[in-house]
């Protein structure tokens, strides 16, 4: 059964309510990521996005990197916050695995994040980009969801 | 939506563009009426979208391989006015110039297949697939920029391919008027160890078999004799430099359809119009992306060369492993087209759509289990589609949905049933790939075949596919 649950990584629904994938295109992925805060709504929505780059229970925390990101608006700062961590997967040769987001604000935000070197056998599939399509930042009663297409 | 398509003969298919407000020309469609009977309305929706765009010139194209997709079906064409016309990074997409390369060698279907199960691992271990493998090579600055503004020039300078691959890769495997200074210091970094990576999801590095020639004069010039013939075909593009392109400029021509004041259906579609900076600035920037796809391949061509030396103990040019020819299917050009009689200059926007030009090859992938076509570009795909013509089945179903319904391993073992090698980084990838998520490629082939936009010339079959 492991390779099975190895290859359901990404129908899993977030067993804590972190996040939970979406079948919607006839070519992607899409997740909707969870949050009582901003903080916690960030860090979820990527780890949602690194469970489809990596296998992320398999990626250590050796290697820290702080990233800033600033945004016009929230729903930027999620979209430019995720794209930042796409671009530093090739630029750093990193898989990252867990996300400290420090402080943050509806524009600004300053994250530590954790990972270790890039290797083949600890890799899912490469995420292109962040879409716009369906891309959704909405505040509910519980807290913050985030709708998120990515383009395979 | 699909209950307003007008049938106009057994191939062809027109919303007027009175099926919806606003839009400015009409949509055309070339398909078989069992492809259109599975076309959703989302689908053409979006290409209704793109006829709202100004400038755009008549008629907005879907191929038939169309599917949903970002902002615009993949599996469409746009023709933009040069002047009135919009540059849209949104249309273009993420992986600008993605595309493929044959090759063809004079190896027979048993020589090749009796060393598979060496060569397949060999290519896995010379063409470095999937996200977490390194590039073999670390480009300098200088370099980078050289491949930018050069394209495959550079390649061949540097020992990777020679001036007869050149000759046949479209627009010779460089687009003039590449500017790097437009590309953003993040995509050059992206761009710096990625050269001669094939990638990850659809992207494919195929052994093929000729399994049919159906024009054999045609299929001699192109140095297809034989039936048991070996090919190889790469499918792959611009990788993390050409995405960040496209990101970088889709935030560009969010504040620049504001500036200028431009309505657009669906804010996926953003650009800026065709003359100005930002329409222009990415123009220049794309052009480097498709330059770096280009020589992407071209570098992973001579890989592939190299490493059927050492399996086979030939030099590559004794076993004719020319480039067949080298395509892209997600560009953005100026062409030269005739509109209402008139000969003009026009942007094209190809989305998940090649080049048909006449007597040019134009390549189809397949899906893994399935047949890639090599076709021949008409004058009919210059009347109808803007000299174009699909560029392979189109998924039929989400990867979400495939990974759910298949199994990776059950996938391999049934492609190893029929006698086809597969490797990849892991199970889950061919299950996102399953050919059963795909439309079926010969539905899509006979209806452009049929529409007579680009006849079949060659079908090739899969030997062995690795994917990232």
């Amino acid at each position: 059964m492991g390779k099975k649950d190895k290859q359901d990584d990404q129908g899993k629904e977030g067993k804590t309510g972190k996040y939970r994938f979406i079948d919607d295109l006839t070519s992607d992925v899409m997740f909707e990521a969870y949050g009582k805060d901003l903080k916690e709504v960030f860090e979820n929505a990527a780890e949602a996005l690194f469970t489809v780059i990596c296998q992320i229970e398999k990626v250590g925390h050796k290697i820290e990197k702080e990233i800033v990101v600033e945004a016009d608006d929230t729903k930027n700062l999620m979209i430019d916050w995720l794209q930042e961590l796409i671009a530093r997967v090739d630029v750093e040769e990193l898989f990252f695995s867990r996300f400290d987001i420090q402080k943050i604000t509806p524009t600004i935000l300053k994250a530590k994040v954790y990972g270790e070197e890039v290797k083949p056998e600890l890799g899912e599939t490469v995420v292109k980009a962040v879409t716009y399509y369906k891309f959704d930042f909405k505040k509910t009663p519980e807290g913050y969801v985030a709708t998120v297409s990515l383009d395979i | 939506m699909k209950e307003k398509l007008k049938q106009v003969n057994e191939f062809e298919w027109e919303l007027d563009k009175s099926v919806r407000p606003r839009m400015n020309v009409k949509a055309r469609i070339i398909a078989n009426k069992k492809i259109v009977d599975d076309l959703d309305d989302g689908t053409l929706e979006q290409l209704t979208n793109v006829a709202c765009l100004p400038g755009v010139i008549e008629p907005v194209v879907g191929m038939t391989d169309m599917h949903f997709g970002y902002g615009l079906p993949m599996g469409a064409v746009i023709a933009f006015d040069l002047e009135k016309g919009l540059i849209s990074s949104g249309a273009t997409g993420f992986d600008i110039n993605c595309g493929v390369n044959s090759i063809r060698t004079n190896l027979t279907f048993d020589e090749v297949n009796s060393r598979l199960k060496e060569l397949v691992p060999a290519l896995f271990n010379t063409v470095p697939c999937g996200v977490g493998s390194k590039g073999k090579l670390r480009l300098t600055g200088d370099q980078l920029n050289q491949v930018l503004t050069t394209g495959v020039n550079w390649a061949v300078e540097n020992g990777y391919g020679v001036k007869d691959d050149i000759e046949h890769t479209e627009e010779n495997g460089c687009m003039e008027g590449a500017d790097q200074s437009k590309v953003s210091d993040l995509a050059k970094k992206r761009g710096t160890a990625q050269l001669g990576t094939l990638g990850a999801g659809n992207h494919f590095l195929e052994i093929q078999k000729v399994s049919e020639i159906y024009d054999k004069e045609y299929a001699k010039k192109l140095g297809i004799t034989d039936t048991d013939q070996v090919m190889i075909m790469l499918h792959c593009g611009s990788r993390g430099l050409g995405h960040q392109v496209a990101s970088d400029y889709l935030k560009i021509h969010e504040q620049a359809i504001k500036k200028y004041n431009i309505w657009i259906p669906d804010n996926q579609l953003v650009g800026a119009p065709a003359n100005s900076k930002e329409g222009q600035d990415y123009f220049a920037a794309m052009k480097c992306a498709v330059n770096y796809a280009f020589t992407n391949r071209l570098v992973m061509t001579q890989w592939i060369r190299e490493t059927f030396e050492k399996v086979f103990s030939k030099d590559w040019e004794s076993m004719d492993m020319h480039t067949v020819y080298a395509i892209c299917h997600n560009i953005t050009k100026i062409e030269e087209h005739t509109i209402n009689g008139e000969k003009r200059k026009v942007y094209v926007t190809r989305k998940g759509a090649t080049r048909a030009f006449p007597d040019i090859p134009a390549l189809i992938a397949g899906t893994m289990g399935t047949a890639s076509y090599i076709c021949k570009g008409t004058e009919v795909a210059m009347q109808k589609t803007f000299g174009s013509t699909v560029h392979g089945a189109g998924r039929a179903m989400s990867r979400h949905a495939a990974i759910k319904r298949f199994w990776g391993d059950k996938v391999k073992k049934d492609l190893s049933d029929r006698g086809i090698v597969t490797q990849s980084t892991h199970p889950k990838v061919l299950a996102e790939e399953s050919p059963d998520a795909y439309k079926n490629v010969i539905d899509v082939v006979d209806s452009v075949h049929g529409a007579g936009v680009s006849p079949k010339m060659v079908k090739l079959s899969p030997m062995g596919v690795l994917k990232g």
